[in-house]
């Protein structure tokens, strides 16, 4: 079975169309990419994946649970990180992962959290309160989060946003030994290079509809972009798509 | 700013019912005073009344200014509002709260004050109230209102840089009051309201204005900017009244500005307002009121106040990401706002021992702790985690204040009845009480399927 299916998916809110029919299938282990540009349904088709929102009509499936009618189930599963989300203002990088290891009954949670800290590299601030930290120390934060359940399959809206060049790197190899473990990763980004570099395959998302999928290393130079521009019809669409 | 007010409220509920809350307002003082007619109170106990619950109103409106300061201390925090972009314009932070007080006042003024004013309008066309009065009262209700909120900015401003410097000036206004016998009225808008000569005038809103300048100068958003450091340990302390999700919320109250201060400033507010009331109502009515019904009735009824409180600092959209169904987060949020406001309440009953019998005091620690979890339940049910936000909507501000008096009113009117029938009294405000924190279990229970439901469908 595979670990993210949808059949027809739409969600409307009021007169707006957020997905229309939105038919998608990834497979266990593959790394995933989604993207598009703003407002295409990107943010709207994760929600609905991790049972944060009710759609309006179709099927999905996530690791053979269904997120409409067993929306914690599927959130005890998977691991979320939102793209604008900190950590809580008023806790400390330790305490916030300790309220996690809570929600998520993680029995050796400050084992993990030594863990975690260290590969991202933030256990000398795991005592700041999160409000004085920079964005990308909030961001590696919040990365920890999504994996130290170590859920076999993440959700990840712009994974590498506000981070430096070392940590991105450090970042793009963690998820690649993820989904090397076997486990799944589906990102939604706006970024190109992101998309190419990580992806084993990346689907464009426009009006709710998935226009088309691609392999991005069967690509030429430049050719995801090309691809996304030549979808979404238009200079403008090009432009949308750099970083 | 002010279009951002307008937009951000007609956003959350449609033009029609934001622009309904000063008709509602309007109507809500109207009934009051003619109820209150009724009960033979005099129309200047009622303009007094009403200058006393405005200027309260303003003492918590103030406090805002805690949120604002962590707000603008926080600089590396998205910029949603105007207020928040001092690091992008070229604009001083001190300036925009300035600007930002000055289009609250308004806001306020437009919305509330001047609603509150036109409540008295039919008592002018019956001859109980005078027009030039009414016009007089329009101008102290605002400025007694700014007064409050001026006085708890300016206290929270000189916080952010002394906390003896508070202390000193609170002693200070005390010992002036008990040694020179100054009379703080005259140095209110109402003051003026009573001695409407210049001098009145010029000593009712001389303080306010000095306020409205001092405040904004006392206030430094960065004087304790420093790196916050905390040990490991008291996650898991606080963790042991509940779980994670009680824990939580306690330690965001005792760390953003004002600590648990804050809670025990805004029950102390309606404990003031009580005392204030109680004695009003003995020289008024020479009735002798329970002091146990209504302490209990009106400090549990404040602790609306520690529920805004323990959701301030919640994105109620973070916990659809969680394996917990609202429930849980529920249930961790009455378990910080039972350990908050439970202790608090009794210590203000406990000094109310000063000016009352224990005797009859002892009532209010069944009263409160019962009355409290009914308008947890309550406040929870009809708000969700945005009480702040939603009681803006006229329709649900009159059906929460509606909720809230079908067990006030009750309860005051048992107080009020105490002295004439005190056994039967006593028994009513146990019975009401019990029966209203069943209620409040009940909505409880029922408020995280509601809320979860709501969230995933929006």
């Amino acid at each position: 079975m595979p670990a993210v299916e949808t059949q027809q998916l739409t969600k409307e809110y009021g007169a707006v169309h957020a997905l229309d029919g939105l038919d998608l299938t990834i497979e266990r282990g593959e790394l995933y990419g989604l993207l598009g540009p703003n407002g295409s349904g990107k943010t709207t088709t994760i929600e609905i994946l991790t049972g944060q929102r009710v759609p309006t009509s179709g099927e999905v499936s996530v690791l053979d649970i269904d997120p409409v009618e067993n929306p914690l189930d599927v959130r005890r599963a998977v691991g979320i990180l939102p793209e604008r989300e900190d950590p809580p203002s008023f806790l400390t990088p330790r305490e916030y992962l300790q309220f996690v290891g809570d929600v998520r009954d993680i029995a050796d949670v400050d084992a993990r959290i030594e863990e975690w800290s260290t590969k991202l590299e933030f256990r000398g601030i795991l005592d700041t309160l999160s409000t004085d930290l920079s964005e990308g120390e909030r961001q590696r934060v919040m990365l920890a989060q999504v994996f130290i359940h170590e859920p076999e399959l993440v959700f990840i809206d712009e994974p590498l946003v506000n981070l430096d060049p070392l940590m991105q790197a450090e970042v793009r190899d963690i998820l690649t030994a993820y989904c090397e473990a076997g486990n799944t990763l589906f990102l939604s980004t706006h970024f190109m290079e992101v998309a190419e570099d990580l992806c084993s395959r990346v689907g464009i998302i426009a009006d709710g509809k998935l226009v088309t999928e691609r392999d991005p290393q069967s690509l030429d130079e430049d050719g995801l972009l090309e691809t996304f521009a030549t979808e979404l019809g238009g200079e403008s669409a090009v432009e949308a798509g750099r970083p | 700013m002010l279009v951002e007010e307008f937009r951000m409220h007609t956003s959350l509920f449609g033009v029609r019912r934001f622009l309904l809350f000063p008709v509602f307002v309007a109507v809500v003082v109207t009934a009051s005073a003619w109820l209150l007619g009724l009960t033979g109170t005099a129309m200047e106990t009622v303009v007094a009344g009403v200058h006393l619950l405005v200027f309260f109103f303003g003492l918590q409106v103030g406090t805002a200014g805690l949120v604002g300061r962590d707000a603008m201390r926080n600089v590396l925090g998205e910029m949603t509002l105007l207020v928040f972009s001092g690091r992008t314009l070229p604009v001083s932070r001190r300036r925009l709260l300035s600007v930002f007080l000055l289009k609250d006042l308004a806001y306020y003024f437009l919305f509330f004050l001047t609603p509150i004013t036109a409540g008295f309008l039919p008592l002018v066309a019956v001859g109980e109230l005078s027009a030039a009065n009414l016009v007089v009262l329009w101008l102290s209700v605002t400025g007694t209102f700014g007064l409050g909120a001026a006085t708890s900015l300016t206290l929270v401003g000189v916080l952010s840089r002394s906390q003896v410097a508070v202390l000193g000036i609170v002693a200070a206004v005390a010992a002036g009051i008990v040694a020179e016998g100054i009379t703080l009225v005259s140095y209110t808008p109402y003051g003026a309201y009573l001695d409407q000569t210049v001098v009145g005038a010029v000593g009712g809103f001389l303080p306010f204005a000095v306020l409205l300048v001092v405040g904004p100068l006392a206030f430094e958003p960065t004087a304790s900017r420093r790196v916050r450091r905390f040990e490991s340990g008291r996650f898991d302390r606080l963790r042991s009244l509940g779980d994670g999700l009680t824990a939580r919320p306690l330690l965001e109250i005792t760390r953003s500005s004002g600590s648990v201060w804050k809670v025990v400033f805004s029950l102390g507010v309606l404990f003031g307002v009580a005392a204030l009331l109680l004695d009003r109502v003995a020289v008024a009515t020479r009735i002798e009121p329970s002091a146990g019904i209504a302490f209990g009735t009106l400090l549990a009824l404040g602790t609306f106040t520690t529920y805004n409180w323990v959701t301030q600092f919640d994105e109620p959209r973070e916990y659809l990401r969680y394996p917990v169904g609202m429930d849980a987060v529920f249930r961790g949020k009455r378990r910080a706002f039972l350990a908050l406001s439970l202790p608090t309440g009794v210590a203000y009953l406990t000094l109310a021992a000063v000016w009352y019998p224990v005797v009859d005091l002892l009532v209010g620690l069944v009263v409160f702790p019962l009355v409290s979890v009914y308008v947890f339940g309550v406040t929870a049910y009809l708000t969700g985690l945005s009480a702040n936000e939603l009681l803006f909507d006229t329709a649900l501000f009159a059906l929460y204040g509606a909720a809230l008096a079908v067990v006030a009113t009750p309860l005051l009117v048992a107080a009020l009845a105490h002295g004439s029938a005190p056994v039967p009294s006593l028994a009513v405000a146990v019975a009401l009480s019990v029966v209203a924190a069943a209620v409040g279990a009940v909505l409880s229970r029922r408020v995280g399927v509601r809320w979860h439901s709501r969230l995933r469908t929006e």
